[in-house]
């Protein structure tokens, strides 16, 4: 009898606990309603303010409240109201996972949230686009490449980019150029630059791994195959022997495939002590003060000459009129030589959201039809340039500024045209 | 304490010949069977642990003759993991000396490792130490600077024996053990605030990657004469003192039996905050090296160095000095040689399988002694 009440009591907790469990397995999309309440709308914005990558972060925070200023704080009928949200944290000094899907979540749960701006590295998007694909709200990437966010062609993960959609329905879009075209971009200088043998390292996180896939398939492409695609562990005390290994293989060019943060400035020391010969490539994961600025803790000044990186951004003088006068609006307001190259996209993650929400009129306050605007943009003016969004939303811009190193700054050096097939 | 080391007993055999003839006639298919594998099993625990050790660099060895490199890359791997392996023996050695003095696994020592490197780092900034002085001024300066990273890590390993673990003494050991990874997490924070959360590169004082020598092929670097040449010293006065010194033998007391060492007159709490000095001050040492040797610091270096040299110390057989060293040095070579031959992705997969073959081999360690806990 005993055993029997056990029984029975045990299969009550067990089954309340799957109940609570799937309650609370359901909350992350608790405001799934369609409709955000109210004349007034928040976008919110999720970057990493601390860490290497702070300074490009704030610039895009400047751009984002810059493009929500020129609005008026509207969008067509609605109010807009911003708040911005770091997904680092001081312990990690970069995206944090726990951070990022905090920051998700937070948006999610807010009834008036129209949009969200972010995230700045495709690993932490990889997080929250699920939470807000449930949630139904509109998500805008201003910095993201990474191909399995939105597709899976070469360079997704198995599985990419459906498990980042739950619900079946779209609901990211990016205003950068996905890593298809920067792979194909850092293929294109290395090509130029004469390098015969290639060695590609990555991070292994998802924006790494990925991009480190398309520019070794786009250095198969440009018949300069790399003799290699290895990961770095981010917790080695150095990176010496790695260094000696692709000395050892005649290695004249490395591609530094990951974000600067994951122990990016002992490996570029070591890969140019090693190799002294080597020139050293970097996507927009390391294109950032704290990789190159010596008062930053970034690499010292000698090794200037050996580093160049991509990043989706140009001059001010490469871009249209419209972009022109942006780089003049921002410097009058933020200060003269305060210019990052991320701004503009902040600011065009902005303009579009505002764009959307005005595009879809009175129901500017419905998640799924701000949604469905954000996917129909067509030849959008805009200060990157005329644009469109296509199904997977991905932008259509695909020019890539190259950059190179000196006295401790990126500097602007061309603008190069990739051809990604 | 591992210097003056038990002598290992002859191998007992329970059976008297007579009684091993008596099993052999009794049951003599048996006894043929297991022979083979008796002989197998003997050939393993005696020589098991030197195949497993030498595997990886025989087999490179072997791979770089078949394809006619000759010697020197396997060399350069080898003098690579013992100038790296230098640092994490520094370290190893704090674990160890407060494991055998009060069986505690201190969680906080990679930290005031971590401290050490900043201490130094800060250091030279407050003497004008940059890439700009002079040979003589920056010999000056980065030995004042270590020497003061030495007793501020000294100190702060006292401090966090007097604050953490002394009022614990006679608690159950899962209390001092919490308390460890509290000051872990404190000290991190401390580091945090110090130079913020990113990686932060450090002025190349020494040149450390600067080819001094070329000894038939493999290269010595500025930065292997440093670390080399400040870890082989403090260990050879560090194992003199705990030897020769009155305080060492106070030491090797309180390890042994502290009550004991208590009744023959040792002060044991003073002997315990001695034993916490030396740990700290071989963390400041090596917290100097590292920031030379690698030119980048990090508030949590710390946690994956002192997994790292926790490992060597129980490879080495914790609580012996000398297995300390041996366990770090042992680690930065496979470490190079995984990060060169194989692949920097399965480095820390290799150096711990390499912890559990050696268990399997020796539970005690390489030079391990029985401690007190283990009976």
């Amino acid at each position: 009898m005993r055993g029997r009440r056990f029984a029975v009591s045990s299969t009550l907790v067990a089954g309340l606990a799957v109940f609570v469990a799937a309650c609370g397995g359901g909350s992350s999309g608790s405001s799934t309603g369609s409709t955000a309440s109210g004349k007034t709308l928040t976008i919110y914005s999720s970057l990493p303010l601390q860490g290497a990558s702070r300074t490009n972060s704030e610039a895009l925070v400047n751009g984002i409240k810059l493009a929500l200023n020129q609005a008026g704080g509207k969008a067509g009928q609605f109010t807009i109201n911003y708040k911005s949200l770091d997904d680092s944290t001081a312990q990690t000094g970069k995206w944090d996972p726990g951070q990022t899907s905090s920051d998700a979540r937070q948006a999610a749960q807010d009834k008036s949230t129209i949009a969200y701006i972010g995230e700045f590295n495709s690993g932490a998007s990889a997080i929250s686009i699920p939470i807000l694909n449930r949630a139904g709200i509109a998500q805008i990437s201003p910095a993201n490449t990474a191909v399995g966010l939105t597709s899976n062609a070469a360079g997704a993960s198995p599985g990419e980019p459906e498990k980042y959609y739950p619900t079946g329905k779209r609901n990211y879009v990016r205003v950068v150029p996905k890593d298809t075209i920067q792979g194909a971009a850092v293929a294109t200088v290395m090509k130029s630059d004469g390098c015969k043998k290639p060695y590609i390292l990555n991070d292994k996180e998802v924006y790494g791994q990925g991009l480190a896939t398309n520019t070794s398939d786009s250095l198969k492409t440009a018949g300069i195959p790399p003799l290699g695609n290895d990961g770095w562990d981010a917790k080695a005390a150095n990176y010496r022997s790695v260094a000696s290994k692709l000395a050892g293989k005649g290695v004249d060019c490395v591609f530094l495939s990951g974000i600067v943060d994951n122990n990016g400035v002992q490996l570029t020391k070591d890969i140019a002590a090693g190799i002294p010969n080597a020139k050293i490539y970097a996507p927009d994961g390391f294109c950032e003060s704290g990789w190159v600025s010596p008062k930053e803790g970034g690499v010292p000044t000698s090794l200037d000459s050996k580093l160049q990186c991509t990043v989706a951004t140009l001059d001010p003088g490469s871009y249209p009129p419209a972009g022109k006068q942006f780089f003049q609006q921002y410097e009058s307001k933020y200060g003269k030589g305060n210019l990052n190259p991320y701004a503009i996209y902040g600011y065009a993650a902005m303009s579009l959201a505002l764009d959307a929400i005005k595009r879809a009129g009175s129901n500017g306050n419905n998640r799924q039809d701000v949604i469905n605007a954000l996917f129909s943009t067509k030849n959008l003016p805009s200060v990157l340039g005329t644009y469109s969004i296509d199904k997977n939303g991905d932008t259509s811009i695909t020019d890539y500024g190259l950059y190179a190193v000196k006295n401790g700054q990126i500097v602007f050096s061309r603008v190069i045209k990739p051809n990604a097939g | 304490m591992g210097t003056n080391p038990v002598p290992t007993p002859p191998d007992f055999d329970l059976h008297s010949d007579s009684e091993r003839g008596l099993e052999a006639a009794s049951i003599p298919v048996r006894a043929t069977r297991a022979a083979p594998f008796e002989a197998v099993q003997r050939f393993l625990s005696r020589y098991g642990l030197i195949i497993v050790l030498l595997a990886l660099p025989l087999a490179f060895m072997a791979s770089d003759l078949a394809h006619g490199h000759g010697f020197s890359h396997i060399l350069e791997n080898l003098k690579d993991g013992l100038s790296n392996g230098a640092i994490w023996a520094l370290v190893a050695i704090g674990y160890t000396l407060v494991y055998g003095i009060i069986e505690l696994i201190n969680f906080a020592h990679g930290d005031v490792f971590m401290i050490g490197s900043f201490v130094s780092f800060g250091m030279w900034g407050t003497l004008g130490v940059t890439l700009g002085t002079g040979t003589l001024g920056r010999v000056g300066g980065l030995i004042v600077a270590g020497a003061i990273a030495m007793i501020a890590c000294g100190s702060l390993n006292v401090m966090i024996e007097r604050v953490a673990y002394r009022p614990l003494r006679h608690a159950p050991k899962l209390a001092p053990l919490i308390t460890a990874v509290g000051f872990s997490f404190i000290l991190q924070n401390v580091g945090l605030e110090w130079l913020g959360g990113s990686q932060h590169g450090v002025d190349d004082l020494v040149d450390a990657q600067h080819i001094l020598l070329n000894i038939g092929g493999v290269h010595i670097i500025n930065a292997d004469v440093l670390a080399i040449g400040i870890t082989i010293p403090l260990v050879l006065l560090l194992v003199a003192f705990v030897q020769n010194s009155r305080l060492g033998k106070a030491m090797r007391a309180t390890a042994q039996d502290p009550e004991a060492a208590r009744l023959m007159g040792i002060n044991v709490d003073h002997t315990i905050s001695l034993t916490f000095l030396l740990g700290g001050l071989m963390a400041g040492a090596a917290g100097l090296i590292y920031a030379l040797y690698n030119t980048t610091i990090r508030f949590d270096q710390g946690f994956e160095a002192g997994l790292i040299a926790f490992t060597a110390a129980v490879m080495g057989g914790i609580g012996n000095l000398q297995g300390a060293v041996l366990g770090g040095v042992i680690i930065g070579c496979i470490q190079q040689i995984s990060d060169d031959r194989i692949n920097s992705t399965w480095t820390p997969a290799i150096v711990f399988a390499y912890l559990i073959l050696i268990m399997v081999f020796r539970p005690q360690g390489l030079l391990g002694e029985e401690t007190r806990e283990a009976g």
